[in-house]
């Protein structure tokens, strides 16, 4: 009976699409658009990006609140403004002949602003990777780009 | 990964230093070893572009893309590798000078069969030197194989054209 009860479970979870991620509730006002660009390089391998986004306490310890899978041109996404938000882009890499897998990600802190709009640039290009954050008065062309900040300086 | 693992071993068995069991301790040491060395190599280049902002976009993207930890794992039907390296770098500017130094040490996966110096082994080290008319002149001591990743990135890092990381597990 036992085992039955675990083959349901894992049956159920496995055709939920159970990954172990939470998605991001995606609740806040949309200010952030996430632009993303990834080529592995190779036909034998393939790199997927993500963005797993925590809260920050006011002690800087951070909280998960969900990911989000960046396999579209162009995600939006909504962010706490004036609360800092630990950032961390994920690019997993795949070898459909090796059977190995390897990540690397590039993390920053993001405290969003009042009546300000982010465009994130997210590229993953033949094993070089960037992620600018640029930041624009809503309305306006003009913008800034915004330095990473690493955790630790919070 | 296989590949880089065999490299890996490779590189930290003493055959980049010349079959020596003597590795370099040191940059100076590396800087000297590199060129003569089987699977080392000196690449040097002139960029147009000013010292001092080649030296900032050292200072600047060193810590960020090459201070970290990896994990690579790769499985078969029988077996299941896993290795852990660390990547230190380090960035000396003075006047008219830039040292970028990148050292690596595997902490788990692969056995370390030299002397290895702190910080881990040397892996590349790359010099910018101030010259005339907003030019700058680049020496990179580095792999002569693998490690292509890191390499491009540094050399993006110097020209300005490509300012991103180098993904440390390809």
């Amino acid at each position: 009976m036992k085992y039955l009860l675990s083959a349901f479970v894992f049956t159920a979870s496995v055709l939920a699409g159970c990954s172990g991620l939470k998605s991001y509730p995606n609740t806040s006002a949309k200010n952030l658009d996430i632009h993303t660009r990834t080529d592995s390089g190779s036909f034998l391998s393939s790199t997927r990006a993500s963005l797993d986004i925590f809260s920050v306490n006011k002690a800087c310890q951070t909280s998960y609140q969900g990911s989000v899978t960046l396999d579209k041109e162009t995600r939006t996404i909504g962010l706490p403004a004036e609360r800092p938000s630990y950032l961390v882009f994920r690019f997993e890499s795949s070898s459909f002949l090796a059977n190995s897998s390897s990540a690397t990600s590039y993390d920053t802190l993001l405290t969003p602003l009042p009546d300000r709009h982010y465009d994130v640039d997210v590229r993953y290009l033949d094993g070089i990777y960037s992620v600018t954050i640029l930041e624009r008065t809503t309305g306006d062309r003009k913008a800034n780009r915004i330095a990473p900040v690493e955790l630790k300086d919070c | 990964m296989q590949y880089r693992i065999i490299l890996a071993t490779v590189l930290t068995s003493g055959l980049f230093a010349g079959c020596a069991i003597h590795h370099p301790q040191t940059a100076a040491e590396f800087r000297a070893a590199a060129p003569g060395a089987t699977f080392g190599k000196k690449e040097s280049f002139v960029v147009d572009r000013q010292f001092d902002d080649v030296a900032h976009t050292f200072e600047e993207q060193a810590p960020k893309c090459l201070e970290k930890r990896v994990k690579m794992t790769e499985s078969g039907h029988m077996y299941h590798h896993v290795v852990v390296t660390r990547y230190t770098p380090t960035v000396l500017v003075s006047n008219d000078s830039a040292e970028l130094h990148l050292q690596f040490e595997h902490e788990q996966g692969v056995m370390a069969v030299s002397e290895m110096p702190e910080n881990g082994y040397y892996l590349m080290v790359a010099d910018a030197s101030r010259l005339a008319d907003n030019k700058t002149q680049i020496d990179m001591y580095r792999p002569s194989m693998g490690y292509d990743t890191i390499v491009r990135a540094v050399k993006g890092w110097a020209t300005g054209d490509n300012i991103g990381c180098p993904d440390l597990t390809k």
